[in-house]
């Protein structure tokens, strides 16, 4: 694809901020702060989003000139930002800080419902309840960050194993044990909580 | 009554798609300004590998001739038998009259 002849190319901007342009970096951020949002968005509670992508294109900014101009800068900052996911997740899951770590009567009333065909909403409205939401991340708190950062990849974004690897930079063997294994403790979890 | 299989792809189906529902978050002008702040206050890039960078490297290079000195002095120290605990050990033993402890230290 052609460049439009007044737009700089990312590659140009790159040069223009490792030469001391820091200014420039601002054409990047208003490119693809979407992007990152969209990404971030999927991976960390609402809360932490705005934070969370402020370090991405802080970790970006320093990493620059690293960056090899051979590979496309938005498969670059993807894999940034899912790094700087998986580095949240980390920190909670090193300190406990976890957002929900039970259920409440809401919830259980809910999944009852919900599974029992009692509810007379369609799948849906189910799906897009806000016990649908909070439940997910209950159970996805109970794995560790990498297995929580594998699974959605995998299972819920639906990458292939290859890109997940790239995108967490893990070995591609890793992401596919990983995958396995996190699927069938995170059906494990789901199972413990529709037998109670 | 559902079986709990049946019931778990169900709520497998409910979780999935409730990952999808999740609404995208618009940040302001502010967050931008926050951003840009904060590269300022950063500075230039370094365009070249940071100091640290090239003495890991360095270190990390020279870690093989290393391994190999230490190797080679340890096979040389067990050849010529340095052991100067024990020849000081058998010098008082066969030579007390000459010899005392504290002519040792």
């Amino acid at each position: 694809m052609q460049n439009h002849p007044s737009r700089p190319s990312d590659a140009e901007i790159i040069r223009r901020i490792i030469d001391g342009d820091v200014n420039s970096f601002e054409y990047l951020l208003k490119k693809y702060q979407d992007h990152v949002l969209r990404i971030v968005t999927k991976h960390i509670p609402h809360n932490e989003v705005e934070e969370t992508a402020h370090n991405v294109f802080v970790r970006a900014y320093q990493a620059l000139p690293g960056f090899k101009e051979q590979g496309s800068f938005k498969q670059w900052l993807s894999s940034i930002a899912v790094r700087t996911c998986y580095d949240f997740w980390r920190k909670q899951y090193r300190s406990r800080e976890l957002p929900m770590s039970y259920l409440s009567e809401r919830h259980r009333d809910w999944l009852e419902k919900t599974l029992s065909n009692e509810s007379d909403l369609s799948f849906s409205e189910k799906s897009r309840a806000r016990e649908a939401g909070e439940l997910l991340e209950w159970a996805l708190s109970k794995l560790s960050a990498k297995d929580r950062m594998v699974l959605e990849l995998v299972y819920l974004e639906g990458f292939s194993v290859k890109e997940a690897a790239d995108l967490l930079a893990l070995s591609v063997s890793n992401v596919k044990v990983r995958s396995f294994r996190s699927r069938k403790k995170l059906e494990k979890i789901l199972i413990a909580l529709i037998s109670t | 009554m559902e079986s709990l299989s049946q019931k778990l792809t169900v709520l497998k189906k409910i979780l999935c798609q409730a990952y999808h529902e999740k609404e995208n978050i618009n940040v302001g002008d502010q967050w931008q300004l926050n951003v840009m702040r904060r590269i300022r206050n950063l500075g230039p890039v370094q365009s070249g590998p940071s100091f640290f960078v090239l003495f890991e490297q360095f270190v990390w290079r020279l870690t093989p001739a290393t391994c190999l000195l230490i190797i080679i002095g340890a096979i040389i120290f067990l050849k010529l038998g340095f052991f100067p605990d024990y020849d000081v050990f058998t010098l008082f033993i066969n030579d007390t009259e000459e010899l005392s402890l504290a002519q040792l230290f």
